[in-house]
């Protein structure tokens, strides 16, 4: 990591008051309105926000690739000394993949389905370096092995689909890179994968970038990407940058008011694990109209009269040196407020060496944070009176459930040979919920993490094993019973908007299931239906309206209120905040502990994000390839893991600090298919201790360090925790 | 900063409830203005076709060869008379009455046979829908134009006979859309919601699946009907339709394919236009049906 | 790929036997009974009941089946009473002569219409578009027969430049030596063809256009042309074959409409002067080798689909 304040030369990359307009068919989108930010050669920059706030507009302006209406109406892009906002398109068809590589989110879509790798791979050679086909394809070839994919001569052949999502990110790093560009723009480039995959491909990015060279532009909206990648990080919000500041500096001591509430919402930073998290209200504001003021001030806890008439410029301050700023506690933090009403830039000397001004830490808030103050401290609201009561009462019993798919369902394959083809989606899980508590199951996707949550509310039967709730067995349950049960255990979905009919207004959709189970009259149901709305947080006027004109954390307020409706004492709750925002992600964590508390509610909590579960959870298990690992109480658990695999996964992590040290070895290689799982324990394929007896004998489940926290494990990682 | 209800559209409480789907997608639809134009030129054609008699009553029943073949503009025959002295606007008017009756009544019942039929074979799935589908194929492999002569030249077709002949070929292609509809909607995450809460197959299909197919049936329905108004003329033009002196478009234009060689257009050009519009009305309709059904289901721009 | 092609060959098959149930069921739906449609309308009771006891009429209706169907795989479709031939050899004549005039249909109408397609989707939204969408709405609600009606009042009474009847000759050779002969019924044919086809090509190549890749070949810096080209055509083309596939049954219906038009010496003129003349052999046999011929088409291009596409082609 270089030092960015050391870094001189001339900038690559400028981008100047970049405005960026979207019309649409009755409306026309600010999408940008006042982004600036520079980058040195070899530097690399984090773009972070929060869905909608015009990081990957950015991105794909630099390359001039806004989508169909987009154009940009103001600014400038200096890249090199040519303008990229005002080049004509040949200009930027050569500098498009040539001297600035891009990478985007999704390397499935991204990637021609019907062309093979060598040839998407090669294809900027053509363009760009004029090599003849057969060199192109051998130069595709070396940088695939360089992108570290395994048997890249064979790999030319293939197409996207034979490969997995890890791989195809390779790939398409490789097609970006080919034409060895002094820029490559990451936009979300690990956000469809895997944790372990995550870290693989980001260790991959950085270290191509100091072997080639190149500088880094990575836009995420997940600041734990960020914290150990990049040199400097730009803030943005509604369209703007709101603050620019070396990474350090940005993570020790934010000053816009709006990266401290980013920050403070983040689970990996809550003070414990019973204090509520920091939360934004409300939503970002509409890009269609352009408010006067800060964009924030309606969502800020400390806005003021003038924040909301006038726009604070983005200015930056000299960085005080670090002993004034740990003695100078009394005195009120330099502002920038220089030149409030001027353009963001204006006031900056053009003439100004590039290092002094690049390291300032700039923002465009009237009332920042006071560096000396504890930024998260102060805004997290204060722990609730009383600490939950749990019963030692078991709810929920799993024994050895077991759920295979068949791998083809066709009804000419004899009955025989079908059986033995199937996929192992959970494999022999046991596992108890107490009444009132949160159980947390982490893994990978295809770990068997929504199957068994599945199971547990009786969307599938289980192959082998027993589901016992308050000690009744659920498969010996008749109609009648099996009817009164499902008021017991509800589903909260991932995506709330799929689960509610659109046909249908959010009163229908509320009373549907006292209608089903025959709750009350009309009158009793519109006044639970008030309460529920209530509880969750919404206006009761809600009930006209439809799903559809809710935003994702209204829904998930929704789907939560309709899985309370029958007054559950389990809630299985399937990535619930995955789709969310960081700052709604917080709210939705806040309302389902509150809720917990009031109701007594169990939950149990599937999620593949380790700082979420940390968080909500009370017992956790980790779930592999379709078994559970680990499972014992979250402090344990995340403390002083016995597994592994859960090893791996809490090193492989992205941790929202930049001082973290990268810890151990984060897990290499693949998850193998469930359809052919590897012999004994399935993690040995990828388990650093694996040893022989490994592929032989699938290990029990047993408690080598504390009665409670179990490890399926020949080789725990007993003695390492005790030394 | 604690947890507060987020504001947002549905937090505004003072406003008026959204207006219903139903209004809304109207609204959509007569933004369309070649859907509308449709609407339009269906309602015109339909008021010449039943009403124009009652301002230009002519007999369609009784050839009168003295007046055959007169060129339009002819006292008292606007649009000439044809090969058997019948007055052409007039016979333009009742050929229409049966290429519209017909048609109408033969699409919206193989709309219902198709609906029930796809929504069954879907929402039940497995072998019973396999089976189910394989018939569909196998009547689909048959040209319906080669299916519906076989038929009609084993039955004498009368209005009623055309009706269910048609309807019993075209069934096959809403059968099988309905189906993947419902084959789709099952899997739905608001159908195991909705499973989860206790609830059956009925409150499925009754509350939830039908509700939600509804827009893929109706504008299915119009390109049926539309389908089934050319299945008319291609009957009657292959001469197996309603004997005269009845008629239709399609026989009009049968009768008149024997005088192109002597260059009698009024023969041809009335009735094959007329064709055409009232078939491209029904498209215009199902087209403008369909960005309104689609324009409904949007999502709104949220914060996710 | 395997699995695929043994799946969607044993569907088919099942398709083809549950065609031949069609017809047979079709067969006893005859005013008559079978031997009356067999025999024809002159027939005495005596031959009647003769005929019904030899061909095993009399029999319960799935041993007829069983009869029906092995009689069908010797390739006896019965015998024309009008004509005094066997079906099947006024099949083996006139089938290849209708594939001729819909494979010439299906080629013009992929020349024009693949280019119009991308065209529209270039243009979208400006003049060309709606002028070409608003003829697409206009061919699809035109009839076949008043389509052909209208050009041959055209071009061949007022502008004579192509004549109103098709060639007449008895090879094929001799149809495809008489190429202003097959203008009009070949451009009749097409229409409707192109119509369809070119509103797929358009949004199907506006659907490639916003996809992902899309963006990622313009992030290489490829020229928009080129993109076209060598990215979007492909992925927009491969499931043409498969509309192909399911517009068989159309094209076969126009060709029954065309051919009696222009007096087009193929199976749907055959068709047509059977059911003037109720001549039930012909009619019936005629309607099984269509049926088939759907069948088998539309498998092919389904097999052509998942060879084109790797993502099907590569899945063992």
């Amino acid at each position: 990591m270089t030092d960015p304040t050391a870094s001189t030369g001339s900038l690559l990359l400028r981008v100047d008051d970049l405005h960026v307009e979207i019309a649409g068919r009755d409306r026309t989108v600010h999408a940008l309105d006042g982004v600036s930010l520079d980058l040195a050669p070899g530097e690399a920059l984090g773009i972070v926000g929060e869905s909608g706030c015009g990081k990957t507009m950015t991105a794909l302006s630099v390359l001039g690739l806004l989508p169909g209406g987009g154009r940009i109406t103001g600014g400038s892009i200096d890249f090199g000394g040519t303008d990229l906002a005002t080049a004509v398109e040949p200009v930027l068809r050569g500098v498009r993949g040539n001297s600035i590589g891009m990478v985007f989110q999704d390397p499935l879509t991204s990637l021609n389905p019907t062309m093979t790798i060598g040839a998407q791979v090669a294809e900027p050679l053509l363009l760009h370096k004029g090599l003849g086909k057969a060199e192109a394809w051998q130069r595709a070839e070396e940088m695939l092995r360089l992108v570290g994919l395994p048997t890249p001569g064979e790999r030319l052949k293939n197409y996207p689909h034979q490969l997995s999502g890890g791989m195809r990110q390779r790939v398409a790093i490789a097609m970006a890179l080919i034409c060895e560009p002094q820029l490559l723009i990451a936009d979300e480039p690990t956000t469809a994968l895997d944790v372990t995959t995550q870290a693989q491909i980001l260790e991959l990015i950085d270290d191509l970038r100091s072997r080639l060279g190149m500088a880094l532009i990575l836009v995420t909206h997940d600041l734990g990407v960020i914290a150990r990648r990049v040199d400097r990080v730009a803030v943005m919000y509604a369209g703007k940058t709101v603050e620019r500041a070396g990474v350090r500096t940005l993570f020790a001591a934010p000053r816009h008011r709006y990266t401290q509430a980013l920050f403070a919402a983040l689970p990996e930073r809550a003070a414990d694990e019973s204090q509520p998290l920091a939360t934004i209200p409300g939503l970002p504001p509409s890009l269609v109209t352009r408010p006067a003021g800060c964009r924030f001030a309606p969502r800020c806890g400390f806005a003021t009269g003038e924040c909301r008439e006038t726009e604070p410029a983005l200015s930056e301050v000299v960085p005080p040196l670090p002993a004034a700023s740990r003695n100078g506690d009394s005195a009120p933090a330099p502002g920038p407020r220089t030149a409030p009403h001027g353009p963001a830039t204006g006031d900056t000397p053009e003439g100004r060496a590039g290092a002094a001004r690049r390291g300032a830490h700039a923002f465009a808030c009237f009332h920042p944070v006071d560096p000396a103050v504890d930024p998260i401290a102060e805004v997290v609201p204060a722990a609730p009176a009383a600490p939950p009561s749990r019963a030692d009462e078991t709810l929920l019993a799993l024994t050895d459930v077991t759920k295979d798919y068949p791998l083809h369902s066709n009804p000419f394959a004899l009955r025989g040979r079908s059986a033995a083809a199937v996929v192992s989606a959970v494999a022999g899980v046991s596992l108890t919920v107490r009444r009132g508590e949160t159980f947390g199951i982490v893994g990978e996707s295809g770990c068997g993490k929504s199957t068994l949550g599945r199971l547990v509310v009786g969307m599938e039967e289980p192959t082998r094993g027993t589901v016992r709730f308050a000690d009744r067995d659920i498969a010996a349950l008749d109609r009648r019973a099996l009817r009164a049960h499902r008021r017991e255990v509800q589903l909260m979905f991932q995506d709330s908007y799929a689960s509610m009919d659109p046909r249908m207004r959010v009163g229908a959709i509320l009373r549907e299931p006292l209608v089903i189970q025959g709750i009350g009259d009309r009158a009793g149901q519109n006044a639970r239906i008030a309460g529920l709305l209530d509880d969750v947080g919404l206006p009761r006027g809600a009930v006209d309206r439809y799903p559809h004109e809710f935003s994702g954390g209204q829904r998930q307020r929704l789907g939560l209120a309709r899985a309370l409706a029958l007054s559950p004492s389990l809630v299985v709750a399937d990535e619930p905040v995955s789709a969310l925002d960081v700052s709604v992600q917080a709210q939705i964590l806040n309302l389902m502990r509150d809720l917990q508390r009031e109701k007594g509610l169990a939950y149990l909590f599937i999620s593949h994000d380790l700082a979420v579960v940390r968080h909500l959870a009370d017992t956790v298990g980790v779930m592999y390839l379709g078994k559970l690992v680990e499972t014992g109480p979250a402090a344990s658990v995340f403390d002083a893991p016995l597994h592994p695999y859960t090893r791996g996964l809490l090193d492989t992590a992205e941790q929202p600090d930049p001082a973290a040290e990268a810890a151990g070895a984060p897990l290499g290689g693949e998850t193998p298919s469930a359809a052919h799982p590897p012999s004994g324990c399935r993690f040995r394929t990828r388990c650093p201790a694996a040893q022989e007896i490994c592929a032989r004998i699938e290990p029990a489940p047993a408690e080598p360090a504390a009665p409670g926290h179990r490890v399926a494990c020949h080789f725990p990682l007993v003695a390492a925790a005790g030394r | 900063m604690t947890a507060t209800a987020a504001g947002a559209p549905a937090a505004d409480e003072t406003a008026v409830p959204t207006p219903s789907l139903a209004r809304r997608t109207l609204a959509v639809f007569t933004r369309n203005k070649l859907a509308l134009a449709g609407a339009v030129v269906l309602v015109a054609l339909s008021a010449f076709c039943f009403l124009g008699p009652l301002f230009h009553p002519t007999d369609q029943v009784h050839t009168d060869l003295g007046q055959a073949n007169l060129a339009p503009g002819s006292p008292g025959h606007p649009l000439g008379t044809t090969d058997l002295g019948y007055d052409m606007l007039g016979r333009l008017m009742t050929g229409g009455r049966t290429s519209l009756e017909v048609g109408l009544a033969a699409g919206l019942l193989a709309t219902f046979i198709g609906t029930v039929y796809g929504s069954v074979a879907g929402y039940f799935g497995g072998w019973l829908d396999a089976a189910m589908m394989r018939i569909t194929d196998a009547a689909l492999a048959i040209p319906a134009l080669f299916l519906l002569v076989v038929v009609a030249a084993i039955v004498t077709p009368s209005k009623p006979v055309l009706i269910l002949i048609i309807a019993s070929v075209a069934w096959l292609s809403p059968a099988r859309l309905i189906r993947g509809e419902a084959l789709a909607l099952r899997s739905r995450d608001y159908i195991h919601a909705m499973r989860l809460m206790g609830g059956g197959g009925a409150r499925a299909v009754f509350r939830h699946i039908v509700p939600n197919a509804i827009g893929t049936v109706v504008v299915n329905a119009t390109f049926q009907i539309a389908d089934a108004i050319l299945y008319v003329a291609y009957l009657s033009f292959l001469g197996l339709s309603i004997p005269p002196p009845a008629a239709d478009w399609g026989s009009m234009l049968s009768a008149g394919i024997t005088y192109t060689q002597v260059g009698y257009w009024w023969l041809i050009f009335p009735p094959g236009i007329a064709i055409v519009l009232v078939v491209a009305a029904f498209n215009f309709i199902g087209d403008g049906l369909r960005d309104a059904f689609d324009v409904r289901l949007q999502k709104s721009g949220g914060n996710r | 790929m395997i699995r695929f092609l043994i799946k969607r060959t044993a569907q088919a098959a099942v398709v083809l036997l549950l065609v031949s149930v069609i017809v047979f069921v079709l067969l006893h739906q005859l005013p008559g009974g079978p031997a009356r449609a067999i025999l024809g309308p002159k027939a005495t009771p005596q031959a009647v009941e003769h005929f019904n006891h030899q061909q095993g009429y009399d029999r319960s209706l799935p041993l007829q089946y069983v009869q029906y169907l092995g009689r069908l795989l010797t390739g006896d479709l019965g015998e024309s009473y009008k004509l005094n031939q066997t079906v099947s050899s006024l099949l083996s004549d006139r089938l290849p002569k209708t594939l001729v005039l819909t494979g010439l249909a299906i080629a013009l109408a992929a020349v024009l219409a693949i280019p119009l397609g991308i065209l529209q989707a270039v243009r979208r939204g400006r003049a060309a578009d709606y002028l070409l969408t608003g003829l697409a709405f206009l061919a699809y609600a035109t009839p076949v027969f008043f389509l052909g009606l209208v050009l041959i009042l055209v071009f061949s009474q007022r502008l004579q430049l192509f004549p109103a009847e098709a060639p007449q000759a008895d090879t094929v050779g001799g149809i495809l030596g008489d190429l202003p002969g097959l203008v009009l019924p070949v451009v009749t044919m097409a229409l409707g063809v192109i119509a369809a086809f070119s509103r797929y090509m358009r949004s199907a190549v506006l659907d490639n256009l916003g996809e992902e890749y899309v963006r990622t070949a313009r992030a290489k810096g490829q020229s928009s042309a080129r993109i076209m080209a060598r990215h979007v055509l492909r992925n927009a083309l491969i499931p043409l074959a498969t509309l192909l596939g399911l517009y068989l049954p159309t094209l076969f219906s126009g060709a029954l409409v065309v051919e009696s038009m222009f007096n087009y010496p193929g199976m749907g003129l055959l068709f047509w002067n059977a059911a003037q003349g109720s001549d039930f052999p012909v009619l019936l046999g005629v309607t099984l080798v269509v049926g088939v011929a759907t069948v088998i088409g539309s498998l092919i291009t389904d097999i052509a689909y998942a060879v084109l596409d790797p993502r099907i082609r590569s899945v063992s």
